[in-house]
């Protein structure tokens, strides 16, 4: 058994495939570079994280002022801030377009089940470190969502029976460093919002090293394109400031970044325990999938009940983005209209699943029987 | 070179592991401990008086004179405040001391509020505090009910409910402040129960704040 998973390892371990890096020869295809626009944008949201650190205060009196000055007074702050906020968007961007493409593409089957856990497992950190992120800030969409997304791993302490260890308020008390959104919290989210990249940088380096992988396969003129669109965009669209954070007032409406909008209407339309589970559900679903899906073909039309799921996930999160940024949620009809629909195209997923296997096994059972195999015979040819 | 079956080799090699990771699970308790925010035993007491430190969880609040009770003569008028309790913590600033906002509303009938006289007496004011028990943002109290179906999801209320209600901008929660079994009840959106409320006295015609409902603290 031991040995098994060993084996099971050592082979994906060889096979590993985190940046696209073995992909060189399909470059041509914007698809294809995704791998490799991910450790772009990060090294570029490292080098200019560390950049802001010199001029950042880590205080609650003094973090929206210290930005104020970044943003307006420090000669090219408004470069490296904007760089750091947009490159972060365009990583998680790539991330999350290069798990979709793994996902419809079936590119997460053997032997590359490891490298599809691995990258998961990077867009959940990304989050975090995204959210870990815009608290620093400290302005009113900081504070109130680190404020509601602590609150809801509290509710995780409903859970019959492992819910009595109360290890969901452990986990808020522990991120929080105190009993709310205040100074503790502040130097821990900077913390961790650091230490996540730098430390998973160093161990990315060591696998380059130790496997001798090429770490870029990107042109000088691609580099050239994706630096000048984040210093346009930043030139453009200079990052936000908002209100600096107000504890007693709550912001209407209330939005965070457009990775998480999604999940904030999602938050609006389910009891709270649910608010904390259903993400949960989410994730394991994502780093299971190369175990569920145990048919042969890569094609989309091979897995019809796995691209039925993956369709669905693109449209809920296109349009409950949509619905949260027009303000547009009614509590007492919409959870309904979620329901049926999910239960109605899980169905539909199902039964298109089961007519492609009806049908594969049909035209099994039409084809010829191969003649019986002789050891070292060449293979008959087929007929049709 | 048994087949079948736990040879000695594998035995012995699982016994011994049962004292390294012994050892190991020693090493990484502490370690997990550095991670829990640390109480300072001393923080806000007078020398020489040491409470137990479960007592010390205990948020302390202060009495807070909200305003005469003729400034909420009229029916569906309101008062905003914010309470002060303070925490047993230890912060790089040493005290730690919490606000909770709240907000008081008088309405045009009587109902049974937990907060006053622990609910014996019907009262016309009714004092909750604006930390939405979902998750923890501060909600609104919206006289004119139409701007809740404007603005916080659409919410129509029926007949007998048109008039001041409460409603979060987070997630949509709406609470009916004047309901006559329940003060505070979720009338929609995702929130598990009513706000937390405020215990108060009438001393003189003055509304005295006394304490918050335990565990309203976000």
């Amino acid at each position: 058994m031991l040995d098994r998973v060993r084996e099971w390892l050592r082979e994906r371990k060889e096979k590993l495939d985190l940046f696209d890096e073995t992909n060189v020869d399909r470059l041509d295809n914007p698809l294809y570079a995704l791998g490799h626009i991910v450790y772009f944008s990060w090294i570029v949201v490292f080098v200019t994280g560390v950049l802001l650190m010199i001029w950042y205060e880590p205080t609650t009196h003094g973090a929206y002022n210290s930005i104020l000055r970044i943003q307006h007074e420090v000669p090219l702050g408004w470069l490296i801030r904007g760089a750091h906020k947009y490159a972060a968007d365009m990583l998680i961007l790539a991330i999350m377009l290069r798990i979709y493409r793994m996902y419809f593409l079936g590119e997460y089957k053997r032997p590359n089940e490891l490298t599809w856990m691995i990258l998961f497992a990077s867009l959940v950190l990304a989050m975090i470190s995204g959210i870990t992120g815009y608290l620093l800030i400290w302005n009113q969409r900081a504070f109130w969502a680190a404020k509601t997304v602590l609150s809801v791993a509290v509710y995780l302490d409903q859970i019959p029976i492992i819910g009595a260890s109360k290890f969901g308020s452990a986990i808020a008390f522990i991120f929080l460093g105190g009993p709310a959104v205040g100074q503790g919290a502040l130097t821990r989210f900077y913390a961790i919002h650091f230490g996540i990249s730098a430390l998973l940088l160093i161990a990315v380096e060591l696998y380059f090293i130790f496997t001798r992988r090429k770490r870029f396969g990107l042109s000088p003129t691609a580099i050239v394109v994706l630096l000048l669109m984040i210093v346009a965009t930043s030139y453009i669209f200079p990052a936000e400031m908002g209100r600096r954070a107000d504890p007693n007032r709550t912001p209407l409406p209330i939005l965070s970044d457009w990775y998480f909008l999604a999940l904030y209407q999602y938050v609006k339309y389910t009891p709270p325990l649910w608010a904390g589970l259903g993400p949960g559900f989410l994730i394991t679903y994502g780093m299971l999938v190369p175990f569920l899906d145990r048919s042969k073909g890569r094609r989309p039309s091979e897995r019809p009940f796995f691209t039925v799921v993956g369709v669905m996930a693109l449209t809920y999160f296109v349009v409950f983005t949509t619905l949260i940024m027009f303000n547009i949620a009614v509590i007492d009809r919409d959870p309904h209209i979620v329901l049926v629909m999910t239960s109605v195209v899980l169905v539909i997923g199902l039964l298109l699943e089961l007519r492609y296997r009806r049908r594969r096994r049909a035209a099994e059972a039409a084809a010829p029987k191969p003649p019986p195999r002789v050891v070292g015979a060449r293979p008959a040819p087929t007929a049709g | 070179m048994a087949e079948r079956g736990v040879n000695r080799r594998t035995f012995l090699r699982a016994l011994s592991a049962i004292p390294v990771l012994g050892a190991l699970a020693a090493f990484a308790a502490p370690l997990l401990r550095y991670l829990k925010p640390n109480l300072d035993p001393g923080l806000g007491l007078p020398e020489g008086r040491l409470r137990s430190l479960a007592e010390m969880d205990l948020p302390q609040g202060e009495q807070l004179a909200l305003g005469r009770v003729e400034e909420l003569a009229e029916p569906w008028s309101s008062r905003i405040f914010v309470y002060t309790q303070r925490y047993a913590q230890y912060t790089p600033e040493q005290a730690r001391v919490a606000t909770i906002p709240g907000v008081a509303i008088r309405l045009p009938w009587k109902v049974s509020f937990p907060g006053f006289k622990q609910g014996e007496e019907p009262t016309d004011i009714v004092i909750f505090s604006r930390i939405c028990p979902h998750l923890g943002c501060i909600f609104n109290y919206v006289p004119n009910w139409r701007e809740v179906t404007a603005g916080y999801g659409g919410y129509v209320p029926p007949e007998e409910r048109r008039h001041g209600l409460m409603a979060c901008p987070c997630h949509l929660s709406i609470y009916d402040p004047a309901d006559r079994d329940r003060p505070g009840r979720v009338l929609s959106g995702p929130a598990p129960r009513p706000p937390y409320y405020f215990t108060y006295e009438i001393r003189d015609g003055v509304i005295v704040i006394t304490s918050a409902e335990p565990g309203g603290i976000a």
